[in-house]
């Protein structure tokens, strides 16, 4: 198991190649970040300039102004990608537990159907889907974007959930039954901890994706469901660097929040949480 | 402005669709016109209280404060209407939402009231019926809009037959950095010279892209020897004799291009970075307007300067339109007259607000507000539109559009 070895190395220390190549990766990820940062608050950059020749707060001014509607596009980019991420959980983690422990006819096909949208364009099967979220009523509505967005985060949250599940023993749950916990203590006790790592993982990949969506978001949401992509785009391809910066700063603010919280649980530091679920 | 280019931008993308699309519905394309109000008072009142969801590009801090915060602000304290303000990255988002809901049946409850359109946006919704059309004589600010223009009459060589309202004139020019140019080519002809004698310092987008096309059809007019050939549908036999003399022409300038013509920018906001950045010494766009909003936002220097040739530069007008399944036809009317008003387009017109051209005539405006148009400061960066206006050149057809960038693609980008 992956965690076992994490485990093993947290007890003797990072060797210096795991910190070299963390510092890489940290590099990568930040370094593409200070550019967008030094846009946001710069009025003049020529090439070949290494910095702005004017400075000025009027991106973030903008932004943060009514007109701009980005805070606004913020708390609903958040509170969709919230209800995607519950919402995934409630339908990921009973489908990934029907698939990592038990065998069925047609399971195969089942696990394909459900990669599928990471296949697919989500542009064709939005174009499919919009006459039928028009036809329900859905369509231009915050819970119809909410339940479009379950189709490219579901695959995410199913497999990784199937994957821990695969490796996890239901015995543990019948001995905690037998010592006379409920259903729901044994839930609570003995799998949310053994599958904790791996469900966040699950919910962290659900946010995300919901959070990234575009297309999907344009046109289940008709464009009266404003979510950040939406604005971000806006100011992209317009070629408003300062603009998008600002938004793109705000953008990924709360994927470094959730990122960071997460890294705590998944790096399967603490034994009790380790997917292997052996208490 | 700067949003006329996303307007046409996927023209060419949606001609095939339109077409087929056009073919299957030609039949039924009957416009239901009639008037469901007798007249102005009767609009007003339907559209107290009412919400206006205007989809319009949105790639612009200041149009989109001008939209959000002085046309929404006025509907509000004026007529009591709420403005909605949707923004886009392309118009043919929105009439792709209109086109999916006709043919959900959503034919009365649709989600958009008011599109900022053109061209080949506007040619697909017309002819897929998907527009309201016919209420413009309601419209008391009508009287301001001069239909007996036929650049304001016919959009892209179709006619506009009361299915839009006019907001905004576009024209063509060039600009460039009078601290870098002395003396910019002030014709196509000039310009081929120029490009020669000052090799890597000019390049255009590639026609996928709305101003490279726009740029690509000012050389083909060079080429057929003037417009007046090219009006009217598309002739193949006038393709024929004209193209290969444009191509020449192109693949002529084409090794003393920027990057030797290897490759040509895939948008108009790349050209604008490599204006700025010095790397090209000559920018344009279909509206002068930018070069201001470019100057102001710091992205092109103060020494910009800008001008049209003395062969005439293509203009356009750019308007507000109605799909026919608007839950909010009176109050998006409402706007759209508005928009109209001399308040409305003055404001527009101030450089530090917009600076785009007025789309009404503003010789039928009363004195003194001809005098404070006349007195508007303008953005040293910004041409004056009545002295550009003294050359412009019609749009072509839009099947003249498509055949010429397909031509460019074929045997000038290769």
């Amino acid at each position: 198991m992956q965690e076992r070895t994490h485990i093993v190395r947290s007890k003797n220390g990072l060797s210096p190649l795991v910190w070299l190549s963390l510092a890489l990766l940290v590099t990568w990820l930040v370094l593409p970040l200070v550019p967008l940062a030094v846009w946001s608050v710069s009025r003049s950059w020529f090439f070949p300039d290494i910095a702005p020749s004017a400075y000025s707060l009027r991106a973030w001014e903008y932004v943060l102004s009514p007109t701009s509607e980005v805070l606004p596009a913020l708390g609903t980019t958040l509170i969709i990608a919230l209800g995607v991420t519950i919402l995934s959980i409630l339908i990921g983690l009973p489908a990934g537990r029907a698939l990592g422990l038990y065998r069925f006819r047609g399971k195969a096909l089942i696990e394909l159907l459900i990669l599928a949208p990471t296949i697919v364009p989500g542009i064709a099967v939005a174009l499919g889907l919009h006459v039928v979220f028009l036809k329900a009523g859905l369509a231009g509505t915050m819970s119809g974007v909410l339940i479009v967005h379950l189709i490219p985060t579901l695959p995410y949250m199913v497999l990784v959930m199937a994957g821990v599940f695969a490796n996890y023993n239901p015995d543990a749950e019948a001995q905690a039954r037998s010592l006379g916990a409920n259903r729901l203590q044994a839930f609570r006790y003995v799998t949310l901890p053994a599958i904790l790592p791996g469900l966040l993982i699950g919910s962290l990949f659900a946010f995300l994706v919901s959070w990234s969506q575009y297309i999907l978001t344009l046109l289940i949401g008709g464009g009266r469901v404003v979510t950040l992509p939406l604005l971000l785009f806006n100011f992209a391809s317009a070629g408003r660097n300062d603009i998008t910066g600002a938004i793109g700063m705000i953008y990924i603010l709360p994927g470094m929040i959730l990122l960071v919280f997460a890294a705590r649980y998944m790096s399967g530091r603490n034994q009790a949480y380790t997917a292997t679920g052996q208490i | 402005m700067t949003g006329t280019r996303f307007i046409f931008r996927t023209f060419r993308r949606y001609c095939c669709h339109f077409a087929i699309f056009a073919i299957l519905t030609y039949p039924l394309t009957i416009h239901a016109s009639e008037a469901e109000f007798k007249n102005w008072d009767e609009v007003v009142d339907a559209a107290k209280g009412g919400t206006v969801n205007w989809f319009l590009w949105g790639g612009a801090d200041n149009i989109n404060a001008y939209v959000s915060d002085y046309v929404g602000g006025e509907l509000k304290k004026r007529y009591d209407i709420t403005l909605n303000r949707i923004g886009l990255s392309d118009t043919a988002e929105a009439v792709n939402l209109v086109l999916g809901e006709k043919q959900a049946g959503n034919d009365d409850n649709g989600s958009v009231d008011m599109i900022w359109i053109n061209g080949g946006n506007f040619r697909t919704m017309k002819q897929g019926d998907l527009l309201y059309c016919g209420y413009t004589d309601l419209l008391p600010n009508n009287q301001l809009v001069d239909w007996t223009d036929p650049s304001i009459a016919n959009d892209f060589g179709l006619p506009v037959d009361g299915c839009e309202v006019p907001w905004n004139r576009a024209q063509f020019a060039f600009a460039y950095d009078i601290a870098r140019t002395e003396t910019p080519p002030e014709s196509i002809a000039a310009l081929i010279d120029w490009v020669k004698q000052n090799p890597g310092s000019f390049t255009y987008p590639a026609a996928s892209d709305f101003n490279g096309s726009v740029f690509i059809r000012h050389v083909f007019y060079h080429a057929a020897g003037g417009v007046e050939k090219l009006l009217g549908p598309f002739d193949q036999t006038t393709y024929d004799a004209v193209a290969p003399k444009a191509w020449a022409i192109l693949n002529d300038m084409k090794p003393y291009l920027w990057r030797e013509g290897t490759t040509y920018p895939n948008s108009i906001a790349s050209l604008a970075q490599l204006f700025a950045n010095q790397e090209v010494s000559l920018y344009f766009d279909y509206d002068p307007a930018i070069f201001g909003i470019n100057v102001e936002n710091g992205i092109f220097p103060e020494t910009t300067r800008s001008y049209g040739l003395a062969d005439g530069t293509i203009g356009n007008i750019n308007y507000v339109a109605i799909p026919y399944n608007s839950p909010n036809k009176a109050a998006a009317m409402v706007t759209a007259n508005f928009l109209l008003s001399f308040e409305a387009q003055f404001e527009k017109a101030k450089a530090d607000v917009w600076g785009a051209a007025p789309a009404i005539d503003v010789a039928r405006l009363r004195q003194e507000e001809q005098t404070h148009f006349a007195a508007l400061p303008r953005n040293p960066a910004v041409i004056a539109p009545e002295i550009l206006a003294r050359h412009a050149l019609p749009e072509l057809h839009p099947d003249w559009i498509s055949a010429i960038e397909t031509g460019w693609q074929e045997y000038v980008a290769k």
